[in-house]
């Protein structure tokens, strides 16, 4: 290689570093804000926490800019945020509580965290009642209603479906398990059960405002087997119970593991289903360049919410459920895949249509799991320090 | 309410299935949103008419099996449960049914030629006795209530619940998507199946507590 060529190649180098420095530098300077912005923390065991979380969230952005993938990038935060949201979560409540156990005594107190995935069943009974049917409250407190409904609404707004890949506290963990091995052990899953959510979307809305209670949490959350638990004082809630743990072991540990796919999320979830609908008022798409394109498939066998299939291939567009991962656009062997914002030309060669997009992106997930993150250090701490996780 | 529930919940499996039966009728002559819109109220009167036929006979079937008698609960538990299970068996599988309106089309054809102005109302009556799992899950909700004025209410109610999904059809393209809603309102019955089944079950539960 001749000398000038090698000097152009390293002045092309250091102007890419250049440029993801000072892309990455707002978030840098936001993230020093949003932690150290109410004072510093007192103690180590506060302060490492902090510490801890604000590296690993700016490396991990700048890695993504630098490196131009961002399912990798994103998939670590993502599953860090799932396992230490059961952590805080499980702690906060007991210290709250006392325990795990969700009594009568606090369903009749409105104790119970609001999360977001009642949000579908909660419409049609708050239009006809004009009461939210869940036991938690509306202001103030511990997860209240009103802060998980702004929340949801921004991120509705900002991403769309992307909710499921970048702000849903429990979606890491299907994520998670669906990386564990390295090829699928089951390949061929029936499109049918990819309408699966949105049968469940309508069947849990309808009971729900037939029985005026939240049906999807009482009978069929897999995530109730790692949060919080209604007391064992009925058959009914042993049913219940067994439900919750066979739901949560199918779809979320051993279907993901056999598949490599999210099944939860992408099988189940109504919360999910109802979610897809944003895709269509979201300014993001994932779009597919026809002319680059060389129908390998690739793109489908690595989409793990079953978003991409031959159809949508040839339409150059993903299905409704697409939850903006990233995942089809980093491993496109022909760079056939972008993400694009809507009413504007396709150019695939841009890297600015993404970067608009995991800007607020990367942003909703440090709002929201940033805190999360930095407790589930911090109690990981107080365990190794004092042998309890509780304060 | 239990009516308007049941008729909410499976009616997407209704219109899913007999809307390819009955739309050809109702849009096929091209006639413009008034007159559609006219043939389809004519046609849900129809329905009714099939609805509140099956509330008698479904009252009849509640005074044979009577309501004092300690084996009700039993009886109305397993045969929710049957149903069930049929439901989710419908819902869950993957083979082809047709609606049975589709069997009653060539009586219907018979009509058309004799009182043409007549036949969507006679279509809407023979789609009324459709019998799938939905609809015998109304019969045995029917018959539990006891009394001639429940059943026609419960029947009113699911007719009211079915009938929602039928009334955008000829305003909107909605056959655009049509195998993928076909998909969801199976499964949705389906899934529905399993609430009844667990009805059945504390039906069940609570007669053998009685015995
Ligand atoms: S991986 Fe890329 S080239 Fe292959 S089908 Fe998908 S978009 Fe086309
Ligand atoms: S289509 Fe692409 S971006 Fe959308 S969920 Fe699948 S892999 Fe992720």
């Amino acid at each position: 290689m001749s000398e000038s060529l090698l000097e152009a190649l390293d002045t092309k180098t250091q102007r890419r570093l250049t440029s993801t420095i000072l892309l990455t530098l707002p978030m840098v300077l936001l993230t020093a804000f949003m932690y150290v912005g109410g004072g510093m923390p007192h103690g180590w065991r506060a302060t490492v926490p902090m510490i801890l979380t604000y590296v690993f969230v700016n490396v991990l952005f700048f890695q993504m800019l630098r490196t131009g993938r961002t399912d990798k990038y994103r998939a670590a935060f993502f599953i860090t945020m799932a396992i230490t949201f059961i952590i805080s979560f499980m702690t906060n409540l007991i210290e709250m509580r006392g325990s795990l156990v969700l009594s009568a005594a606090d369903m009749a107190k409105g104790e119970t965290p609001f999360c977001h995935m009642v949000i579908p069943m909660t419409i049609i009974p708050a239009a006809l009642t004009r009461t939210i049917i869940f036991p938690g409250r509306i202001l103030g407190g511990f997860a209240d209603v009103a802060t998980m409904f702004t929340l949801w609404i921004g991120a509705t707004l900002a991403l769309g479906r992307g909710f499921c890949s970048w702000g849903c506290f429990y979606g890491g963990l299907d994520d998670g398990f669906s990386r564990l091995r390295k090829k699928p052990l089951i390949k061929k899953i029936s499109e049918r059960w990819t309408y699966l959510p949105y049968a469940v979307l309508v069947a849990i809305v309808l009971l729900s405002a037939l029985t005026l209670s939240p049906t999807y949490c009482a009978w069929l959350c897999p995530y109730k087997a790692v949060t919080e638990f209604a007391a064992i004082t009925s058959s009914t809630v042993v049913v219940q119970t067994i439900l919750f743990y066979a739901l949560f072991i199918g779809l979320v540990i051993v279907l993901p593991i056999l598949t490599k796919k999210r099944t939860q999320c992408g099988l189940f979830c109504p919360f999910g289903a109802f979610q897809s609908f944003s895709n269509k008022i979201n300014p993001f798409e994932i779009r597919i360049n026809r002319d680059v394109c060389k129908d390998c498939q690739v793109c489908a066998q690595k989409c793990p919410t079953f978003s991409l299939d031959r159809n949508s291939i040839e339409n150059g567009r993903t299905r409704l459920s697409c939850m903006k991962c990233g995942r089809c656009v980093d491993t496109c062997p022909k760079g056939a895949i972008a993400y694009h914002v809507k009413g504007t030309p396709l150019t695939f060669n841009s890297q600015r249509a993404r970067l608009l997009f995991i800007y607020p992106a990367f942003l909703f997930l440090v709002v929201f799991g940033g805190g999360m993150i930095r407790d589930g250090i911090y109690r990981i701490l107080l365990l190794i320090s004092t042998g309890s996780m509780i304060r | 309410m239990e009516g308007l529930f049941l008729g909410l919940a499976t009616g997407t499996a209704c219109l899913a299935y007999c809307a390819p039966v009955l739309i050809p009728y109702l849009i096929g002559e091209g006639k413009g949103i008034r007159q559609n819109s006219l043939m389809l109220v004519v046609f849900l009167i129809g329905r009714l008419y099939g609805y509140l036929l099956f509330a008698v006979l479904a009252w009849l079937a509640g005074l044979l099996i009577g309501q004092g008698i300690i084996y009700r609960d039993l009886i109305f538990g397993g045969t929710y449960l049957v149903l069930a299970l049929l439901l989710m068996i419908y819902g869950f599988s993957t083979s082809e049914r047709y609606c049975p309106a589709k069997i009653s089309s060539s009586l219907s054809e018979k009509f058309a030629r004799l009182w043409p102005s007549l036949l969507p109302l006679v279509l809407g009556f023979f789609t009324g006795l459709n019998l799938c799992p939905p609809f015998f899950l109304a019969i045995a909700g029917a018959a539990k209530t006891g009394t001639l004025a429940g059943s026609l209410w419960f029947f009113l109610l699911f007719f009211f619940g079915t009938t929602l999904y039928f009334v955008p059809v000829p305003l909107l393209g909605i056959f655009r998507k049509f195998q993928q809603l076909k998909m969801v309102a199976r499964l949705a019955a389906g899934t529905v199946g399993l609430y009844y089944a667990y009805i059945g079950v504390i039906m069940i539960f609570g007669g053998v507590k009685r015995l």
